[in-house]
């Protein structure tokens, strides 16, 4: 095996060194001799292609295709003298390989392919596809070929391969694959400048790639080799780590965009009305199902407008939940005024209502959603980290509720009654200001937001039915930590508690996350029981 | 709101007289005791002897929320905890009950590849300290949290939301298969009970009775609990938590008693359970069960001992019902009822049945 693995690599370099970089065209009159010759023969002519491959010109590519082919489906004729082509194997009459004129197939040997013939006729037809298939899926056939026996593959057919190739996920599968060859050929400086290329794209699969040569037994005999791996792995490595953590980073600001949007509106309808909406939750995912029948409204009404379906839920998702929002206080928490606990156990039936609502009307799957091309994929940005859109998406919604409700808080007549409310009640009243009806507008207000965390989900989680209870206590205790009725207070928090779990989950797993954050907002509550932004009250 | 904390304060208040003119505590303490005779006396379907049994566990679990919401305040939306603590120490004395008498390990043991119980099941084959282990626990971990948070003046809504996210971090925890404690899957096949195998119609009915009489004990200890001096200062505790502190009380040292023993009994209700229903997992530790038994105690009303009884009674008695005949409406039934409740009978079904001797300082614990 090792004999013929040295013979094979022996054959390379000759047939690197006999064929120069200029396009130079093929003997096909030789070739199709080739091919009919015996054994030896055939598997010299294929190999020959694929060494040559990278630097013919396309029409001879094809020419050796179409023989190949014919050969490996047995309608190659081999008459004493050139080669035939038939239309399908046994005919009588086919055409001449090398002119294409019509010649008699009579007295003509159809040769059989041996075992190893077959596999170096193979190899060729996957070069051939690689380089000259009409779309991707021929050329990623030929290139799965290639992939199997791909020592034997020279540089110089990949290089090509890659050059010309139009389609990224083949392109950049085909550069990995140029790299893997190159890190195992038998030529040190091009080893060395393998390591190097792939040093300087760094992720985690070149990490592990480099870290497999270092059982090479040239890491061990070759000190240049050594000083070329030492220097690309450390330089991989250092990427990776640093890509590593802006991943961490980007996943812990989207996370904490989602608690945000979730807390806010019941930090306003807490700080306002005392009452902690055991339903918001469950007004997310109403936010999502709205967002759901807007992309179906959105299918059967103008199907070509399909991508936008998204923006167009964000009034929807967010009237449609305030709505819900204003009827819940109406009916029922208008009445437990003064009662917080009790308004506890009401939103509590609400949601139970809700959710079993939901499920009995849509149903218990997960919600299907068409996924716009601007919230799909994302941006390799460094290293392994990919700045993926979906999330990004929530980001950036958060930060426009963020804005808004900072400016309806701040600049409208609806944000000051709210203010003033928040701070004393019993004297905003005095003043004339009609406080049920501001507890009304807040607490759709807070549903509201509710709802848009919902539009902000649907790209990210699995939207059903029960979706709600996921991170509902997660945002409970962002209100707790963040203080009662302080938008700021819950924005930090929400960077702080979506921060920590994301920084710890990696190290200790997702529930040690939840119970070191529980512990440290307990521990906190120790020193600030108002939490971090109390509002001051005037009493 | 000043007048009522010092009516409170200063009204007579014999203990036993005070047990005595609770003639719904009392009923309920007779009921429990004639019913634990009747099913030893004449034991109907096991089936039916287990139900009994489960209820009262309920009921005895509900006592211990009254204790702390209605009586001082403190709605703990994490009562399941404590449940579960008891449940689960239960469960884990079975087993190692069932390995000392029969010598083969619990499935979950085996699935998680070991050769025996991990070390600190050690002497949980005995019950007594099994007893003991679970109440302490209980109250321990009622301790820490309690102290933590009354100190720092944690109440209302505040505790309420806090409790649930204890209680659902115990729940992740649970859920975890390298605990010890059975997983996601939970601890069930116990195979022995006192040395009787489970599932014997004796052995179901003793745990009935047990569980009823506890439930008597419960009730009576509680009842001359709240109508003692002790009782006097809850009720002055809820209604104007800054006055009695600045009367020189202290409030934290109260809460904090009341709400260890609270868990001990809730806790004591989780022991009670697990062996009659035969299971336990991380599902009790859901923070909708905790809810639902703040739900039992609103149903019932709200600050009276035999109201939450009666809550959780008939509650859980529809659930069982309910639950099996329609399952998709049981859902909207409990929801509709906790509204109803909630908006129109402010003190529970107590109401219906014009039961008011409500007194007119309950707000605090609202």
């Amino acid at each position: 095996m090792a004999d013929r693995l040295r013979a094979l690599l022996a054959l390379c370099c000759l047939a690197l060194l006999t064929f120069p970089a200029s396009a130079a065209p093929i003997d096909r009159a030789a070739f199709a001799a080739g091919l009919c010759g015996d054994g030896a023969a055939q598997v010299r002519a294929a190999e020959g292609l694929v060494q040559a491959g990278g630097d013919l010109a396309a029409d001879d590519l094809a020419y050796a295709g179409g023989l190949l082919g014919a050969l490996a489906e047995r309608r190659l004729a081999c008459p004493a003298e050139g080669a035939l082509l038939l239309d399908r194997p046994g005919a009588s009459d086919g055409r001449d390989a090398v002119s294409g004129a019509p010649r008699p197939a009579a007295e003509a040997r159809a040769p059989v392919l041996g075992l190893r013939q077959r596999a170096a006729v193979e190899t060729a037809r996957g070069t051939v596809a690689l380089l000259t298939g009409p779309d991707p899926a021929a050329r990623s056939a030929g290139l799965a070929v290639l992939e199997r026996r791909i020592a034997t593959v020279p540089a110089s057919v990949l290089d090509r391969a890659r050059d010309a190739e139009t389609d990224a996920t083949l392109k950049a599968t085909i550069a990995g694959l140029a790299q893997a060859a190159a890190l195992s050929s038998p030529d040190p400086a091009r080893r060395r400048a393998a390591i190097a290329a792939v040093a300087a794209s760094p992720s985690g699969a070149a990490e592990a790639r480099l870290a497999a040569l270092k059982s090479d037994p040239a890491y061990a005999s070759d000190p240049a080799f050594r000083a070329a791996l030492d220097a690309g792995l450390a330089k991989v490595t250092r990427a990776v780590a640093i890509g590593d953590g802006l991943a961490v980073v980007y996943n812990g600001l989207s996370f904490a965009s989602i608690l945000f949007m979730a807390a806010a509106g019941l930090a306003i309808i807490f700080g306002l009305m005392g009452v902690i909406n055991l339903a918001q939750g469950e007004f997310i995912m109403l936010g999502a199902y709205a967002t759901y029948g807007v992309q179906e409204a959105f299918r059967r009404l103008a199907p070509g407008l399909l991508d936008l379906y998204l923006l167009a839920a964000i009034p929807v998702a967010f009237g449609a939940v305030a709505l819900v929002g204003i009827g819940v206080e109406a009916l029922i928490l208008r009445h437990l005024y003064r009662r917080p606990l009790m308004s506890l156990l009401a939103t509590w039936a609400v949601s139970l209502f809700l959710v079993n609502l939901v499920r009995v009307t849509v149903g218990t799957q997960n919600l299907q959603f068409v996924m716009p091309a601007y919230v799909s994929g994302g941006v390799p940005l460094y290293a392994d980290f990919v700045m993926t859109w979906n999330r990004l998406f929530a980001i950036g919604f958060a930060a426009a509720t963020l804005v808004l409700t900072l400016l309806i808080l701040r600049r409208t007549p609806l944000g000051l009654d709210i203010r003033a409310v928040t701070q004393n009640r019993d004297m905003a009243a005095c003043l004339g200001l009609p406080t049920r009806r501001v507890d009304r507008l807040a607490f759709g207000l807070g549903s509201g937001l509710a709802g848009l965390a919902g539009v902000a989900l649907c790209p990210i989680y699995s939207v059903n039915p029960g979706m709600g209870s996921g991170f509902i206590v997660d945002s409970f205790m962002v209100v707790v930590l963040g203080g009662v009725g302080s938008l700021v207070g819950t924005l930090v928090a929400a960077v702080g508690v979506g921060g920590a779990n994301v920084l710890i989950e990696p190290i200790s797993g997702a529930v040690a996350a939840k119970v070191i954050v529980l512990v440290g907002i307990i521990l906190f509550l120790q020193r600030r029981p108002e939490g971090l932004f109390a509002v001051r009250r005037r009493r | 709101m000043s007048g009522a904390v010092q009516t409170a304060l200063a009204a007579p208040a014999g203990p036993g007289r005070r047990a005595v003119r609770d003639p719904l505590v009392a009923g309920l303490v007779g009921l429990c005791l004639a019913a634990a005779v009747g099913l030893l006396v004449a034991p109907p379907a096991p089936y039916l002897v287990n139900a009994v049994g489960q209820l009262a566990a309920f009921a005895i679990l509900a006592v211990s929320l009254d204790l702390v919401w209605g009586y001082l305040g403190i709605l703990s939306l994490g009562h399941g905890l404590f449940f579960a603590i008891g449940g689960y120490v239960c469960a884990m004395h079975l087993l190692a009950h069932g390995v000392a008498v029969t010598g083969v390990l619990p499935d979950f043991v085996q699935f998680m590849g070991w050769k025996s119980l991990p070390a600190y099941w050690a002497g949980l084959d005995n019950a007594a300290y099994a007893f003991v282990l679970a109440l302490a626990l209980a109250g321990l971990v009622a301790f820490v949290f309690g102290l933590a948070s009354f100190r720092s003046r944690v109440n209302g809504v505040y505790f309420s939301i806090i409790s649930q996210a204890l209680v659902y971090v115990a729940m992740l925890l649970m859920y975890r298969n390298d605990t010890g404690l059975g997983g996601n899957n939970g601890m069930t096949g116990f195979p022995l009970l006192f040395g009787w195998p489970m599932g014997s119609p004796g052995v179901v009915t003793g745990l009935a009775v047990a569980a009823l009489l506890t439930l008597a004990a419960v009730l009576a200890g509680a009842r001359l609990l709240v109508g003692s001096a002790i009782g006097r200062r809850m009720l002055a505790c809820r209604d104007d938590e800054t006055r009695l502190r600045t009367l020189g009380y202290s409030t934290t040292r109260l809460k904090l008693g009341i709400w260890c023993l609270s868990a001990m009994i809730a806790a004591l209700a989780g022991i009670l359970y697990v062996p009659q229903v035969g299971i336990i997992n991380p599902r009790v530790l859901a923070p909708d069960l905790s809810i639902e038994i703040a739900v039992w105690v609103a149903i019932g009303g709200l600050g009276r001992l035999g109201g939450a009884v009666i809550g959780a009674i008939l509650v859980n008695g529809l659930k069982f019902w309910l639950s099996a005949a329609m399952p998709e409406a049981w859902p909207f039934i409990l929801s509709g009822l906790v509204l109803v409740v909630v908006l129109v009978l402010p003190n529970g079904l107590l109401d219906l049945v014009g039961w008011r001797p409500r007194p007119t300082w309950l707000r605090g614990a609202r």
